[in-house]
């Protein structure tokens, strides 16, 4: 069985992003509290070890990205979670401004609220923004969702 | 990898949590204000993390002063740690480079 370094880095970063965007917006506030039936001290554990798992495979991806642009390897690197353009470029922005964010509001939690008010505003608008472009990068790459074995069945109706 | 069932359950696990993730977002921005028997939970909820979450612990450490010395003595090997336990992993591998040439 032959897995990519990428193929791996794309699904550990959806689970860690799954999991953050869950834990994350139980502590938006009342609205939202009851997606973990308002356990927000189970929220605030995952969403800060997640976090820093986050950080790490981001870490790990740029410093493949700048080693592969080091070797003057242009191949293009389908599951790769960052690039230069598209979908890939999103997330290389917004991962970078969630973690730049992030950072702050845990950095400045007991000494500058005026920072970490502005930092959890685009922290949370940030999160509407990129969950709906999970939906539509989901949407484009559906035929994931397709099961094999109707798969294999069809290729047989059609030999 | 793509083609194995037990991947595509992940990934349709993965899809529905984010779908769950997206529908919470729109159903939150779209319902009425939360009651006053919401914010009360949503309160004790951010009262109980204030006691057990990190944030919470990292306060309670600050009375006990056995734990506090264990921590500072345990971080400062940390860094000389790490360093060792990665040159002792590039010995390794060159080693083991070498001997399968």
């Amino acid at each position: 069985m032959n897995v990519k370094f990428d193929f791996v880095m794309h699904w550990l970063w959806t689970i860690a992003f799954a999991l953050l965007a869950l834990s994350g917006l139980t502590m938006v506030g009342a609205k939202f509290s009851w997606i973990m039936n308002n356990d927000i001290a189970s929220a605030d554990i995952i969403h800060r070890i997640l976090a820093a798992i986050f950080v790490v495979l981001t870490l790990i991806s740029i410093l493949y990205e700048i080693i592969r642009g080091c070797k003057n390897n242009d191949k293009k690197q389908a599951w790769m979670i960052i690039g230069k353009s598209g979908y890939q470029l999103f997330t290389f922005i917004t991962t970078l401004i969630f973690i730049i964010t992030g950072i702050i509001i845990w950095v400045c939690m007991d000494t500058n609220m005026a920072a970490v008010a502005f930092c959890l505003y685009i922290h949370e608008k940030l999160t509407y923004i990129v969950v709906g472009s999970l939906i539509w990068h989901i949407y484009e790459k559906c035929h994931a969702l397709i099961w094999p074995k109707k798969a294999v069945a069809r290729s047989r109706i059609k030999k | 990898m793509m083609q194995k069932k037990w991947f595509k359950l992940f990934i349709w696990f993965i899809s529905t949590a984010l779908f769950f993730a997206a529908s919470s977002i729109v159903i939150a921005t779209y319902s009425p204000a939360p009651t006053e028997q919401q914010t009360m939970q949503y309160m004790s909820g951010m009262m109980s993390a204030m006691e057990k979450s990190l944030m919470g612990l990292s306060m309670s450490i600050e009375g006990d002063v056995e734990l506090k010395k264990i921590i500072s003595e345990v971080s400062s090997v940390t860094t000389t740690l790490v360093i060792v336990s990665i040159v002792t992993g590039d010995y390794v591998r060159r080693s083991r480079r070498k001997k399968n040439g």
